[in-house]
């Protein structure tokens, strides 16, 4: 078998084994060592690589915002603020029939505007909004399918990591590629908002309804929510002020809940250990998927399937457009079973100098942002679609009730209104491109 | 169950840790940079300067303690995430098999994992041999590298150990049929 | 019989040395030895890990050959420091042509064991770049910084600036937060960061060099040695001294684009008189000092090295 030959092998195989069961993060792991051992002629390329990979993929200080932003979630739910937050959310939304569900998804953009990271927004929301969806009684599926939609809302609303990846990669300017992200991440959230509304309407039993509250009782949940909104501010305000990086944003809002959960009493011995049982937890399976997935795309490149995949696809003498489609349901279909950030760093230095070089009525530049965020929408629909999205996973984790079957029907749904919204934007550049030719 | 517990303890503790220094770091940064404005300065420059002197500005290295210490962190947590079974999987498929079929999978992938957790263990051992020897240190604060990777493989390695206490559990559950470990969620939930 | 060696680098395929250097060479190579070796480049650190780790995957084979900085694993490659003192190195193609003959004679069988050396250089005279101007010293005080070495940061805290630690990448984020307020840098370097739009000052050192970064081009050694004799030479053929003096040529050419695109965009651009030049020099001295007795204090000569590093730059520097 050729190097290639046991690459393409590799992604039946991994599904096999995820659909038997086998832990996600272990599966790749094991896939990925497998498979390099084969490509090697032995175990001792990949077992000289775990000398030093799992130190640093779990000491990466990016990825230190997640156990942060979580055990902030957990200080939040003890300091009674996400339960705050949702009877303010709920009072002015929740006679709405799926408005819960709608508020959940303005606080996932919410937190998006100070988080690069999918995965993060996702866990931290979800620890927040689960809990009180089911309370209300909407559906496990469309529950979960609403959280995991919205925690992708924390890469597309910028700061993004993946943008960031992307400007390096392509040497183009990240604060333009912010600004360019801004408009599509707020159609999105309006298109899950939408989603949400047609969804309810086909299926009226999937979402608790009541009626409305009386204004000042609403106005007196909204002053309820002032702790949060402080730290809300001062996590958000601080990054843009540029007081700090994203990560120690994280820090200063985890310290911030645990203040104020300390103060309201909710953080007491046995209430502080639990806190660190639950953020233990996630975080420990976010990490250990994050490695697996590492490990296996470690063993992809060197087999080159995604390079001569890639590169097949520009030597078929297609148009402009045509090759632009094919490389979009690539991601798509990749994104099945990789993760996002992998996934760019594989094929951009691939696709973006074939994409630079086609005629798209563009200039160069607003070419690169326009094409950059394009990619960063498919890859991120990658984390939401059935069998293997990262977002699917792991909020489906946090509710064992729920089987991921239920999971997978409902968030088709809000991967439709993606697949529009991402049609709309390739249709239409200038969606994207008119804050930067606002402000030029 | 008590030693993950007490793991996860640790590993949170760090965590906390690891948050205070950045806030300190981030509070330091800041009054340092007030410290420096120039009406300041006028207005009381014995003050400023004997406040700077003091040490007031970021913590040192706060980038690369905070990079060791979540990494012990990690590796804390992951033997209670084993233990109670809280990896991600997908049950789609399995959901249609019997009860049996489902604990035979589980229990063997658990075997799977406590021989990937046991390399990891033993592979980071090495690597923490090898940043002794090549006398590895940090970028600013200049302590060896290899004291970090310690303080992970000590959490590496009771994360094995617990992985194949799990995997012994699983085992005997299945010959025996009954419940030692917590519910991972069971077939058809 | 044919090979296949993999090339593993953390900067992207289209980046200045990999562009104009490591892909040059590995042509070159192929090409020579009529398609028995084949170069696949694994940019971008495709291969997995972070840019620390290239040192060690290529004498574990993780990788066959890489390009990385000593200055990445501090303490490892205490010898190539020596380069990166302040003001000790001239123009980049005479010093990488110093650094290889000083690491061919001193690090071979030490530091650079399981490693075949291919090529060794430094890039270009670094630049402040700063959202204030700089010209004295007294500039400094209080600035947040972030600096690129272990040296250098050394010598900035003396100065009086506030060093903050980040890698490369964070840099241009930070700058737009004011998390920082400067950073030194070579030209090359700031083309693809874009600091020139994110700064308006650059404060350069006429006539010297305020440092300069060490880099490594090297090949697993048992890979190397399980080469037929006629592909070692090919091998050898385009790399040792004349190849360093290539990269390092390159570098310059890479300083001229980072500040060409600089002056397009209005920026001010600082040259320090040479007065100005020697304050800056003199405030070096101690921490060359510092360095000396740091490598007394390993069991290493530190005033031989430094002599030995002297001699050679003005060896090769016209
Ligand atoms: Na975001
Ligand atoms: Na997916």
């Amino acid at each position: 078998m050729s190097d290639f030959e046991i690459g393409l092998y590799s992604f039946p195989l991994l599904l096999v084994l995820i659909f038997l069961r086998m832990p996600i993060g272990l599966a790749m792991f094991a896939v990925g060592f497998l498979g390099l051992d084969m490509v090697t002629g032995g175990m001792l390329v990949a077992l000289s690589k775990l000398k030093s990979e799992t130190y640093s993929t779990f000491s990466s200080y990016s990825l230190s915002i997640v156990p942060m932003f979580l055990l902030m979630g957990h200080f939040a739910t003890l300091g009674g603020m996400s339960q705050a937050l949702f009877k303010a959310a709920e009072s002015f939304l929740g006679h709405r029939k799926g408005g819960v569900a709608m508020a959940a998804i303005g606080a996932c953009a919410g937190f998006g505007a100070i988080c690069g990271s999918s995965l993060a927004t996702a866990a931290t929301m979800s620890q927040v909004a689960l809990p009180e969806l089911r309370r209300y009684g909407y559906s496990g599926g469309f529950a979960t399918a609403t959280l995991a939609a919205g925690g992708t809302l924390g890469i597309l609303i910028p700061p993004s990591v993946i943008l960031v990846i992307y400007a390096i990669l392509t040497e183009q300017n990240i604060a333009k590629l912010f600004m360019a992200a801004f408009v599509p991440g707020i159609l999105a959230a309006l298109g899950y908002i939408l989603t949400i509304s047609i969804y309810v309407r086909l299926h009226p039993e999937s979402a608790g309804t009541r009626p409305p509250m009386p204004l000042a009782e609403r106005f007196r949940a909204l002053i309820d929510v002032w702790p949060v909104m402080l730290v809300f501010l001062a996590v958000v305000g601080g990054i843009y002020l540029g007081f700090f990086t994203p990560t120690e944003g994280a820090a200063v809002g985890a310290f911030g809940t645990g203040l104020i959960a300390w103060v309201n009493g909710g953080l007491r011995g046995k209430a502080w250990a639990q806190s660190f049982y639950a953020t233990a937890k996630s975080t420990a399976m976010i990490f250990f998927i994050v490695l697996g997935a590492g490990f296996y795309n470690g063993f992809l490149a060197q087999t080159r399937v995604p390079q001569e995949l890639s590169e097949w696809v520009v030597h078929q003498g297609f148009g402009a457009w045509t090759v632009l489609i094919i490389i979009l349901v690539l991601y798509l279909v990749m994104g099945c079973i990789m993760d996002s950030l992998s996934m760019i760093l594989l094929t951009v230095p691939i696709f973006f100098p074939i994409i630079s070089v086609l005629d798209f009525g563009l200039t160069p530049e607003e070419l690169a942002i326009w094409f950059g965020i394009i990619i960063l929408i498919v890859v991120e629909v990658g984390l939401i679609t059935p069998p293997v999205g990262m977002n699917l996973f792991v909020i489906n984790s946090m509710d064992r009730e729920t089987p991921i079957s239920q999971t997978y029907s409902a968030v088709m749904y809000f991967v439709a209104s993606d697949i529009v919204r991402v049609a709309l934007l390739v249709i239409f550049p200038g969606i994207t491109l008119f804050m930067l030719r606002i402000f030029h | 169950m008590t030693l993950a517990r007490i793991m996860a303890i640790l590993g949170g503790l760090v965590l906390t840790a690891l948050i205070l220094l950045t806030v300190v770091s981030v509070i330091g940064r800041t009054f340092n940079g007030i410290l420096h404005w120039e009406w300041l300065e006028t207005l009381a420059p014995g003050g400023t300067k004997a406040l700077l002197d003091a040490g007031i500005g970021p913590v040192l290295g706060d980038f690369e303690l905070v990079e060791a210490g979540i990494a012990f962190t990690i590796f804390a947590f992951l033997p209670l995430t084993q233990i109670t079974g809280s990896h991600a999987t997908v049950d789609v498929f399995t959901s249609a098999l019997p009860v049996t079929a489902n604990r035979v999978l589980i229990a063997f992938w658990e075997v799977i994992f406590a021989i990937a957790m046991v390399v990891i263990a033993w592979r980071l051992y090495d690597g923490m041999l090898g940043k002794m020897r090549y006398n590895e240190t940090t970028f600013l604060l200049q302590f060896p590298v290899w004291w970090a990777y310690a303080a992970s493989f000590g959490a590496a390695a009771v994360a094995a150990i617990v992985t194949i206490y799990t995997a012994l559990a699983r085992m005997v559950e299945l010959a025996s049929a009954r419940a030692i470990l917590p519910d991972t969620g069971e077939a058809g939930h | 019989q044919d090979v296949t060696l993999k090339m593993h680098y953390f900067l992207p395929e289209q980046a200045i040395v990999p562009k104009m250097a490591l892909k040059v060479w590995s042509d070159k190579v192929e090409a020579e030895s009529n398609g028995r070796i084949k170069i696949q480049h694994f940019p971008s650190m495709q291969l997995g890990g972070t840019p620390p780790q290239l040192a060690e995957q290529v004498v574990d084979g993780v990788a066959d050959i890489v390009w990385t900085l000593p200055g990445y694993t501090p303490g490892r490659f205490p010898s190539s420091e020596v380069f990166e003192l302040p003001f000790i190195a001239s123009d980049p193609e005479a010093t990488s042509q110093a650094f290889y003959e000083y690491a061919e004679e001193n690090m071979l069988e030490t530091e650079l064991a399981g490693m075949h050396l291919l090529a060794a250089w430094v890039h270009g005279p670094g630049v402040i770049h700063s959202k204030e101007p700089i010209q004295t010293i007294e500039d400094l005080n209080g600035v947040k910084l972030r600096a690129p070495t272990r040296v250098t940061n050394e010598y900035f805290g003396e100065l009086g600036a506030t060093p903050i630690g980040m890698p490369v990448p964070a840099v241009p984020e930070a700058l737009s937060k004011g998390v920082i307020d400067a950073t030194v840098l070579p030209w090359e370097v700031t083309t693809s960061l874009k600091i020139a739009e994110l700064v308006n000052n650059h404060t350069e050192f006429p006539d010297a060099t305020l440092y300069v970064a060490t880099m490594i081009f090297a090949m697993n050694e048992a890979k190397y040695e399980s080469l037929p004799d006629d592909l070692k030479k090919v091998i050898d053929d385009n790399s040792g001294l004349a190849f360093s003096a290539f990269a390092g040529n390159v570098m310059a050419q890479g300083d001229e684009i980072g500040r060409k695109m600089a002056v397009d965009h209005g920026n001010n651009i600082i040259q320090l008189s040479p007065e100005q030049v020697e304050a800056w020099k003199a405030a070096g001295a101690p921490v060359e000092e510092n360095w000396i007795a740091e490598m007394d204090g390993k069991g290493m000569d530190g005033a031989a090295m430094v002599q030995q590093a002297r001699d050679l730059i003005a060896k090769y520097t016209k």
